[in-house]
Order: C-alpha cells, then structure tokens, then sequence
C-alpha cells in the first residue's frame, strides 16, 4: 500500500475540483448557447452595427444609428400575420416616438423578391427605414427567432428590450430609452 | 477523503447552478439543451411516426418509417411549432423553392409535437408538398438531438440513399438564407452531384 503525501493528495483534489469546474463551465455555456436558438439576441448585450442593404441595394451601416440614439428594429416579412397585426402599433408608437427613436424595419427576405417588398412598402407605407437582409447579415448577428421579432436599444447601443408576435406593448421600453415617466406603467 | 467529497459536492452544486444561469441569461424561462444526436457520417436512426399532408391524414398501417426510404435522400426537418412566425419562414421556404431547395426523388419531412390534424390544417395554409410527422413525446427528436423543453428546437439533417447522415444543422436559421443555401447544397452532394 503507498501513501500519498497530504501536500500531494491536496494537489491532485485541486486538479479534479478544475477539472471538474472546467467540465461544468462547458456545459454551462453550451446550454446558454442551445437555448438561445429560439429565443433571439439577449437583452443587455450590445446591438450588432451590422451592414444590411437598403431596398435599392444601398449598403446601410447600423453604426450611423446604434450606440447614437435610441433604436428600435423589427425582423418583419410581407406574409407575416403577426407583423401585420404590430403595424397599427408601430404606427401610433412612430408618431410619438419617432422624432427621438430610430426605426428600422429589416425584411427577412425569407419567400419574398425585392420587387414584391418594394411594392408593399408603397402601398402600406411601414413606418420605418426597410432594409433587405438577402445575405442574412441582420439574421446571424440578432438571431431572431420569427419575423414580428422586434430589437430595442438605447443611446449607448445595450438592447433593453426583445420580443416577438402581434400584441406587443412597445411603450415602457420606448419611454425608457427616451428618458420620459411612464404614463401607464407599462400596463395597457 | 473528506476533502474530496467537499470538492465534488462543490463542484455539483456549480454545475446545478450555473447552468440554469446561462440559459436565463438568454432571457425567457430557463432551458438547458446539450446538442447531441447523430453526427454526419453515422448511420441515420430509424423511427416510425405517424403523417399528415395538405390533403389527409395518412392511416396508422401506413406512418412513415425512415428505412423504408432507403433509395431516396431523405430531409429531416424539427421544428417548435406550427403557425408559429419562425416555423412558417421555415415551412413555406421549403413549400416556395421546393423544386430549387430539394428537387425529385427527395422525401422531406418536417416533425414537431403537433397533432395530425394540426399538421393537416398547418400543410395546406401553405401548400406544402411533403409530410409533417407528429412527435408528440419527443422520442424521435431526443434520438436526433433536437429535444428541446417543450417543443422540438430547431435542427435539419440530410441522409443519403444508404441511409448515412451527410449533413445536419443543429442551429438552423429559418430567417437566414445563407442557411437554406447550404441545405440546397448538401442535398445536392447527398444525392450525388
């Protein structure tokens, strides 16, 4: 039978206890990472600058905006209900809102031509800049989860809000990032 | 002794911990998801699920079973829902450029929790051309990796006519379309060329 000096036993503990959290910081970030398929861009994080072209194929650099004013972006398609159904809301929500906010709705370009967007945008006059991701440049860096998707930062660029569907209340996250009291706590 | 049970009592009581914290992290309640499942290379599972189209509901003598597509490439398609924004890009993408994406002689099926007849209603909203399989327990999804908490996450494998998985996404991006390129060109190399 060998004995281990306890100076070498406390060593070789140390070595598994690392091992062993190493093993676990691993599965933690994989976890964090497999959940975060569905769920789009996390708040807190930093807004992407990426560059996404215009309609006309004008590369737009999201720098010119985030990091500089308050930012609203929705992930939005033609053939979206739920995108649909926000428009009102974003309408009303650009009314108050927009002389401070920038919006900026990005087409997924999922089952859509550039034609068919431009044609949509004429007729329903969307309140916001269009881009069209075709190289998915917007889609990789905020990763949202379905169109309706829609991405609120502040002036400094920290996402504060995220959210998706056709009811959501867009008010207390804009009134934060503008600095003014909520007149309805957030409630509608 | 005792230290060493200190040290691994420690080190569980991180990993309960921190797992849980990185999913919230992401926002939304917490979920933790290790990716797994089959890689390219490996023989693909076999299953039996039962089917709906745009048109019907397939019988029960008739659901589909993966081994009995062997001579074809097959495309496994999970996803969390139908009707849901994400699965309908998804969904009607592959319906839209069915011919360009995939082509003759490929059997695509899409598999999420839904019932037959959701899936029934879900495939004719879009006129789609393929099979929705029901997997209501995630038996088939936890074989291939794609288990999530309560639906399906989001993957898409591609298997040759021998029944060999060529390709699979673990992440896939149904609103990027680099995503759907690479799909279109692994269905490609998977049927020959």
């Amino acid at each position: 039978m060998t004995t281990v000096h306890p100076v070498a036993r406390r060593a070789s503990y140390t070595r598994v206890l690392v091992h062993v959290l190493v093993a676990c910081a691993l599965l933690a970030a994989s976890a964090g990472r497999a959940a975060a398929q569905d769920e789009g861009i996390a708040v807190g994080s930093a807004a992407p600058a990426v560059t996404v072209p215009a309609l006309d194929g004008t590369p737009v650099d999201l720098a010119r905006y985030i990091g500089k004013k308050p930012v609203l972006i929705e992930f939005w398609a033609t053939w979206c209900t739920s995108c649909q159904a926000m428009m009102p809301r974003l309408t009303a929500m650009h009314e108050r809102f927009g002389g401070e906010v920038e919006f900026i709705g990005i087409n997924v370009t999922i089952s859509e031509t550039r034609e068919g967007v431009a044609a949509y945008v004429k007729e329903h006059a969307p309140p916001f800049l269009t881009l069209y991701d075709e190289a998915g440049e917007g889609a990789r860096a905020y990763n949202p989860p379905a169109t309706s998707f829609i991405v609120i930062a502040d002036r400094s660029g920290r996402i504060v809000y995220t959210g998706a569907g056709g009811t959501q209340n867009l008010e207390p996250a804009l009134l934060a990032v503008t600095g003014r009291a909520s007149p309805t706590n957030g409630k509608e | 002794m005792r230290i060493h049970y200190r040290l691994m009592g420690a080190a569980a009581l991180f990993a309960v911990v921190a797992t849980p914290l990185s999913a919230q992290a992401q926002k939304g309640p917490p979920t933790a998801v290790v990716v797994s499942g089959p890689e390219p290379g490996a023989k693909a599972p076999d299953f039996r699920l039962p089917w709906a189209t745009k048109d019907s509901i397939g019988s029960v003598a008739d659901d589909f079973v993966l081994r009995n597509a062997r001579g074809k490439t097959v495309v496994l398609a999970f996803y969390p829902a139908d009707f849901t924004s994400g699965c309908t890009a998804e969904l009607k993408a592959f319906t839209d450029r069915y011919d360009e994406l995939f082509g003759e002689g490929v059997e695509v099926v899409g598999i999420s929790t839904d019932s037959l007849e959701t899936h029934r209603r879900f495939a004719a909203s879009l006129g789609a051309p393929f099979k929705l399989l029901s997997d209501p327990s995630q038996r088939v999804a936890r074989t291939y990796g794609s288990k999530g908490d309560t639906n399906a996450r989001r993957t898409v494998y591609v298997i040759d006519p021998s029944g060999t998985i060529t390709y699979r996404d673990m992440r896939f991006g149904a609103l990027d379309p680099r995503a759907y390129d690479a799909l279109q060109k692994a269905v490609r190399e998977a049927r020959g060329g």
